[in-house]
């Protein structure tokens, strides 16, 4: 086992370095740098520029370097914890995502949660009654929310909970809270604020797992255990929740490694929409706005996220279930 | 010892079991037919399929469904919503028509406002004669399945900003829409293939490299490498050209998962009997991979790839959200809900948003569908 | 007639003699201002001295023309989309040390006064006891620091002098005539620099030399700046980079550095939220003795720019131009049956909402030499349908006519809008048969000599869906000349390279700049100056850099002659002059095709607060958004006060 771990993180060395590299290179890729999308960005609101500034920026910003050298710089940097410098905010990167990680983590906790609530008895309702009524109609409701544009859905629950409830639009607490310590008013604000972005990641989610349940218990349900089970007389939920169940949970064990990442990521566009204090609209304006040290830090950082969830997932894999630690041993 | 003797009759297996035509038939079926056969089982299944098969026929003969071209405007009718079609007329039946539609400006809203005008009555006319199209750019018409009556109006989805009918601009973005999931589909099944099924058969330092390569992929978030990607492209390309970028860029990233799938499964079967014995009968890779392999998981894959031509689809309306995608004069239904990405539209024209309608039927029709060929995939389980 | 045109009245000296009588009548005077509420505690523990001592000795009286007496307090909520946005509370701020006033006439604002001799030197005079924020005088000495220890400074400002304190080349002489008097002289008249200090983004010519010395190699203690750099979040651990980090004028988000606006930010980035407070050393008071700004807190939320208009229509914003456009007004006025919100229709003053710019440096060889003939360009022109697309995209209420002048401009005349304006699709269709382009394909498209089709590709930077629009309208009457437009959407920086370097042959954006110009604002728009000029940016990187092509059109070389003229002219009638001479040649050579103009702008105001115009103009330069009306005038009505 020990060799099996030490072997997988030898692994992710190389992995890192060669996704480091390719980050850096996307991140270049468009036409332009920071500062012409800067100058730009003024021009679209009419603004002057003061060129003397913008070439004072580039020598300072070490726009003018050849690209390996700003590669290595930064990807030297990165060993030593430092991120990098964003344009944009003229600060650290570490101190511009600094609390934004924390909102993040705790919509995307709640993201998983809801999905999870919404997935699991539907996934078993619709894997027990299959083709019914029933397991067509939740599955329909369950797709709804895949099928949806996010960007709309967040829009159009955004304008009616300003019309019906006076919820303020956007952003994941009312204005007067931000900056301010922790109190319970802004507990209350931000769970009020909450549940829209909530309901709308969420629902994308949820479809994919019920699917994914009801495929797994529908395979489980038809092994001879079962069969066996019914014949001696256990009851039906019991049957259904002691082993298939269980058995049919591995995949999300499996799947740790890449919820976080795709939460974050896929909640990107609807922080956008919405305005969340999250990481999202920060990683897509600085793509879009060419701030490279952000947007590569940001990238790196939701890179390592996946590869260490995939780890994860790969030794819990190993430790909960016998069968597959033995292939994996037997492989090598 | 004499009583064994060898039977020179030949072998008539009804002598053990008699199987009756139903079996016959059952028993000699071919794989596909018996898809067929448990497929057909899964009725709404059955039904996205064929409603899905509408709809791809629906875009070779849109201009002939639209009943405005993509580029007529109706400078007096702007922002108009959706008008009512009506089949009684003061409790009399008329068949299909419509009122005289009028509008007024507020201008103290900066408003059209539209009301029917009760007095004016407008049958609706089938197989007409409207704005002219050419037929697949070999010959001029102007037939259209209905068309709005002399004088009158036909919006029944209403009208956007510039006074286009927007039930014709859905049944044009269909074109882009639906084959942008279909031709990327295609791209990434053919990659997804080719890379999976080496990896699979070969093993070893191919297969590693792959793993790392769809790794590397997989574990970036595909935001970036869309926006990265797509401003890459060319400017000097035309629009159909970028939207066949466009459509790569989604495939590009779409195969990790087909190449996943593929390499597991085949890394199964190359241990079965049947294949060891095409190996030493000299059978090279790739008759073995093409010829053996791969029709045993050619099903599975039919039915993955249906499930990922939604995500296709989705793909191309958030690029299109992002100022990314195809942009406006293209029609898809990606742009014409970007288009209707601003607060003006959800409080005042809601009628703009209703492009969503299509892309939630066709992702729930594929998903379906695609559920129910991959119950079918396997047609030996119970 | 402004003050600049007025030059050289007083000699300083009797000025000073003034001053120095007015510094006795200090105490008299002192009795009558009045302390602010929310500054009394501060005042009361001693953190800041009383209001009299807080003033400087002669503060600016705003006489208030036409406006309301208003009560201190209160906060102001606005939105914005970036953290950087923060910049814009020191356009709407607008303390300058000169300023434009409502009617756009130049008024000394920080300084108590200036003079001007022959257009080439400039003494400025400042207000004694005037102080920064942080209570330290605004002196001489603040002009002289930032002329000598930063422009001056080669490892602070690298590339030298900015351009708009440079005539042919040569830098200004600077003197420091007293501890309140600086003054610059130029050989040659120097007609930006006042202009300049008025600017909406202002030219700086003084820094808080007693905050910044900390920062400077020659003043700082050097193991203390070490450890400042070495502390400091800057890119490069020098104290250049520290010193430029600290002094960010125009950016405003640095709360420790002394301001001289009216608001000052308290919030360090990054944040979603940023309050600004009330500079308790302001040097503007109203008629009844309050020291202006009247409202005490401004505070800017950052919100997502697609959203600013929903949430404003839901009441939370207290005053709002910025990332509205006229599309939303429908919205908002739904918004303001629910809300206590008013909206007003301003107008916005580009010479043209949506111009299209044919590129006289396009490098094709059939289309180049196409697009650099008036005829073509004014056969363009004609074949616009302004009147449609009045009608269809802006309710019938913008301007129609050529990218020009507003009719607010005292330089206006009509002819100068309807020159080759009017749709006359007989005449554009004449002048292009002229031009020999008269053979046309199957689909009634022209042809070029070299038999391809005329198909115009408009590069666009696909900002808005209006640009779309409007094009979408203008293609269908081109097309009726023969004329096939193409709009070809690109992100903003390939746009600008593809039009720089000549590859693009058309591109649509705003039209000129500042349409509401008088005599004494450059008409440099209206000649190739600039690179981001669309129609010419060859010619005008030319006239920037010297490097490359020198303009080839003899239209083009006038209005090169008649911008320098007006660079040298001494005297108002002159300047009136050349800007009708560039105006002609301008409408008459179509060099940009306009649209429509004057297009309305809703700005949303919290009912309640007083003092915001009904009607306005929504522009960056010269009104500076709100900020010629003044916002330290606005005030918020009691309740709203007390709501706090």
């Amino acid at each position: 086992m020990a060799r099996y771990i030490l072997n997988r993180i030898l692994l992710m060395i190389p992995t890192l370095i060669f996704i480091s590299f390719v980050v850096f290179v996307i991140i270049q890729l468009p036409p332009g740098d920071y500062l012409e999308s800067y100058i730009s960005e003024l021009q679209s609101h009419g603004e002057s520029i003061d060129m003397a500034e913008i070439e004072r920026l580039r020598a300072q910003y070490g726009l003018d370097q050849p690209f390996l050298l700003q590669y290595v710089t930064w990807a030297s940097g990165m060993l030593v914890g430092d991120f990098g410098y964003s344009f944009e905010y003229g600060l650290p990167v570490t101190d511009v995502v600094g609390d934004r990680l924390f909102l993040t983590v705790i919509i995307s906790i709640f993201t998983i949660i809801f999905t999870w609530m919404i997935a699991f008895p539907i996934g078993m309702y619709t894997a027990t009654h299959q083709y019914s009524w029933g397991d067509y109609g939740l599955t329909l409701l369950g797709f709804l929310g895949l099928a949806t544009p996010n960007f709309l859905l967040a829009l159009v629950m955004l304008y009616f909970a300003n019309v019906t409830f006076g919820t303020s639009i956007g952003g994941l607490m009312d204005a007067e809270y931000i900056n301010q310590p922790w109190s319970w008013g802004k507990v209350v604000s931000v769970l009020e604020h909450l549940w829209i972005p909530v309901v709308v990641i969420g629902t994308s989610g949820t479809a994919a797992m019920i699917r994914r349940l009801r495929a797994n218990l529908l395979d489980e349900l038809d092994k001879p255990y079962v069969t066996t089970g019914r014949a001696k007389g256990v009851p039906p939920f019991k049957l259904l929740v002691k082993y298939p169940l269980r058995v049919s949970l591995n995949f999300f064990v499996a799947d740790i490694g890449s919820m976080l990442p795709s939460i974050i990521s896929g909640a990107e566009i609807v922080a956008v929409v919405l305005s969340l204090p999250t990481t999202g609209p920060i990683l897509i304006a600085a793509l879009q706005s060419q701030d490279m040290y952000l947007a590569g830090s940001f990238l790196m950082f939701l890179a390592l996220l996946t590869v260490i969830g995939v780890l994860i997932s790969d030794l819990a894999l190993a430790l909960l279930d016998p069968r597959i630690r033995l292939q994996g041993e037997g492989a090598r | 010892m004499s009583d064994h003797f060898v039977s020179r009759k030949p072998f008539d297996p009804q002598s053990i079991e008699a199987i009756t035509p139903e079996q016959e038939k059952l028993f000699f079926a071919s794989q596909w037919k018996l898809m067929w056969w448990r497929f057909k089982r899964h009725r709404l299944a059955l039904a996205c399929g064929v409603l899905l098969a509408l709809m791809y026929g629906s875009i070779l003969i849109a201009e002939f469904l639209a009943p405005y071209a993509l580029p007529t405007r109706h400078t007096d009718y702007i922002y108009s919503p959706p008008q009512p079609v009506h089949l009684y007329h003061q409790g009399e039946f008329v068949g299909p028509f419509v009122y005289g539609w009028q509008y007024n400006l507020n201008m103290d809203k900066l408003l059209r406002e539209y009301e029917e005008d009760r007095s004016q009555i407008y049958p609706l006319q089938f197989f007409c004669r409207g704005d002219s199209y050419s037929v697949w750019g070999l010959w001029e018409s102007d037939l259209h399945l209905v068309c709005a009556p002399e004088g009158g109006t036909l919006f029944i989805l209403g009208t956007d900003r510039l006074g286009r009918d927007m039930l014709s601009r859905i049944i044009y973005g269909a074109r882009i829409s639906l084959t942008i999931g279909l031709l990327g589909i295609t791209v990434s099944f053919v990659l997804g293939i080719v890379i999976g099924g080496l990896a699979g058969y070969y093993g070893g330092w191919v297969d590693a490299t792959v793993q790392r390569i769809t790794e590397v992929i997989r574990s970036f978030p595909e935001l970036p490498l869309w926006m990265a990607l797509s401003a890459i492209l060319p400017v000097t390309w035309s629009p159909i050209w970028v939207f066949f970028g466009i459509t790569l860029i989604l495939a590009m990233l779409d195969w990790t998962g087909l190449a996943r799938a593929v390499r597991s499964k085949l890394l199964a079967l190359r241990e079965e009997d049947y294949c060891a014995a095409a190996q030493l009968m000299g059978a090279r890779p790739a008759r073995v991979i093409g010829h053996h392999l791969l029709p045993g998981l050619f099903s599975h894959l039919i039915a993955s790839a249906t499930l990922s031509i939604p995500a296709m689809i989705l793909g191309e309306t958030a690029l299109s959200f992002l100022g990314l995608g195809l942009r406006p004069p293209i029609t898809s239904w990606g742009v014409l809900l970007n288009e209707a990405q601003n607060i003006n539209v959800v409080a005042v024209y809601p009628w703009l948003m209703l492009p969503v309608v299509p892309v939630i039927v066709v992702i729930l029709a594929f998903n379906f569908f695609g559920d129910g060929l991959r119950d079918a995939a396997d047609p030996y389980r119970s | 007639m402004t003050r600049l045109a007025a030059a050289s009245r007083t000699l300083w000296l009797g000025r000073l003699t003034t001053l120095l009588a007015a510094l006795f009548t200090l105490d008299a005077r002192a009795l009558s201002w009045q302390e602010h509420d929310y500054l009394q505690s501060r005042v009361a523990s001693g953190e800041l001295p009383p209001i009299n001592q807080r003033l400087p000795d002669k503060p600016l009286q705003d006489p208030l023309h036409g406006k309301t007496l208003g009560q201190p307090g209160g906060t102001l909520n606005l939105l914005m989309g970036k953290a950087k946005d923060t910049r814009q509370l020191v356009v709407y701020g607008y303390a300058r040390l000169v300023g434009f006033n409502e009617e756009l006439l130049l008024q000394a604002d920080l300084l108590a006064d200036y003079q001007v001799e022959q257009g080439r030197i400039f003494t400025l005079t400042l207000r004694p006891g005037h102080r920064w924020s942080d209570g330290h005088p605004f002196t001489s000495e603040d002009f002289r620091y930032y002329w000598e220890d930063v422009l001056n400074n080669k490892a602070l400002s690298p590339f030298g002098i900015p351009n708009q304190l440079l005539v042919d080349g040569q830098p200004p002489q600077f003197e420091v005539l007293g501890p309140y008097q600086v003054r610059y002289s130029w050989d040659r008249p120097n007609p930006d620099f006042l202009l300049a200090l008025a600017g909406p983004r202002p030219l700086y010519i003084y820094a808080p030399a007693h905050y910044l010395k900390q920062f400077h190699q020659r003043y700082a203690d050097p193991q203390r700046l070490v450890q400042l750099v070495e502390q400091a979040k800057t890119k490069r651990k020098e104290w250049t980079a520290l010193h430029h980090r600290m002094f960010h004028p125009y950016r405003f988000d640095n709360p420790d550095l002394p301001t001289l606006q009216p608001w000052l930010p308290t919030t360090a980035p990054p944040s979603e939220r940023f309050v600004f407070e009330r500079n308790p050393f302001y040097h503007r008071v109203d008629p009844q003795g309050y020291q202006l700004p009247y409202i005490d807190r401004i505070i800017i939320n950052i919100a997502s720019s697609k959203l600013v208009a929903a949430k404003t229509g839901s009441g939370e914003s207290d005053l709002q131009g910025r990332y509205l456009e006229m599309s939303n007004y429908t919205f908002l006025r739904e918004g303001a049956q629910r809300n206590a919100i008013d909206v007003r229709l301003w107008r916005t003053s580009r010479g043209s909402r949506v111009a299209i710019y044919p590129n006289l440096n396009a490098t094709d060889p059939v289309w180049g030499p196409l697009l650099r003939d008036v005829r073509f360009r004014r056969a363009l022109s004609l074949a616009v349908n302004r009147h449609e697309i009045n009608q269809v995209i802006y309710f019938g209420l913008a301007l129609e006519g050529a990218d020009t002048l507003l009719p607010e401009s005292p330089l206006y005349k009509p002819e100068y809008r309807s020159a080759w304006a009017r749709f006359d699709l007989k005449h554009a269709n004449r002048l292009l048969d002229e031009l020999g382009l008269t053979r046309k394909d199957s689909r009634g498209i022209r042809l070029l000599p070299d038999g391809r089709p005329m198909e115009i590709i408009i590069q666009s930077a696909g900002e808005s869906t209006e640009e779309t629009d409007v094009l979408a309208l203008v293609h269908d009457s081109w097309l009726e000349a023969g004329v096939k437009l193409h709009v070809k959407p690109t992100e903003r920086e390939v746009f600008r390279n593809r039009v720089f370097s000549g590859d693009a042959l058309m591109s649509v954006w705003t039209g000129l700049p500042n349409a509401i110009a008088s005599a004494d604002m450059t008409p440099a728009q209206l000649a190739p100056t600039d690179q981001q000029q669309l129609q010419w940016p060859m010619w005008g990187n030319y006239y920037q850099t010297g490097a490359g092509e020198a303009p080839s059109l003899p239209a083009v070389q006038q209005l090169m002659t008649l911008n320098q003229r007006w660079r040298d002219a001494t005297n108002m009638a002159e300047r009136r002059d050349v800007w009708q001479q560039m105006l002609t040649i301008s409408s008459d050579q179509v060099f940009v095709i306009g649209t429509v103009a004057r297009v309305l702008q809703p700005i949303v105001v919290r009912k309640g607060l007083n003092n915001v115009p009904e009607e306005g103009l929504w522009n960056w330069e010269p009104n500076a958004y709100f900020g010629v009306y003044r916002p330290d005038r606005f005030w918020l009505d009691a309740d709203l006060r007390e709501a706090e």
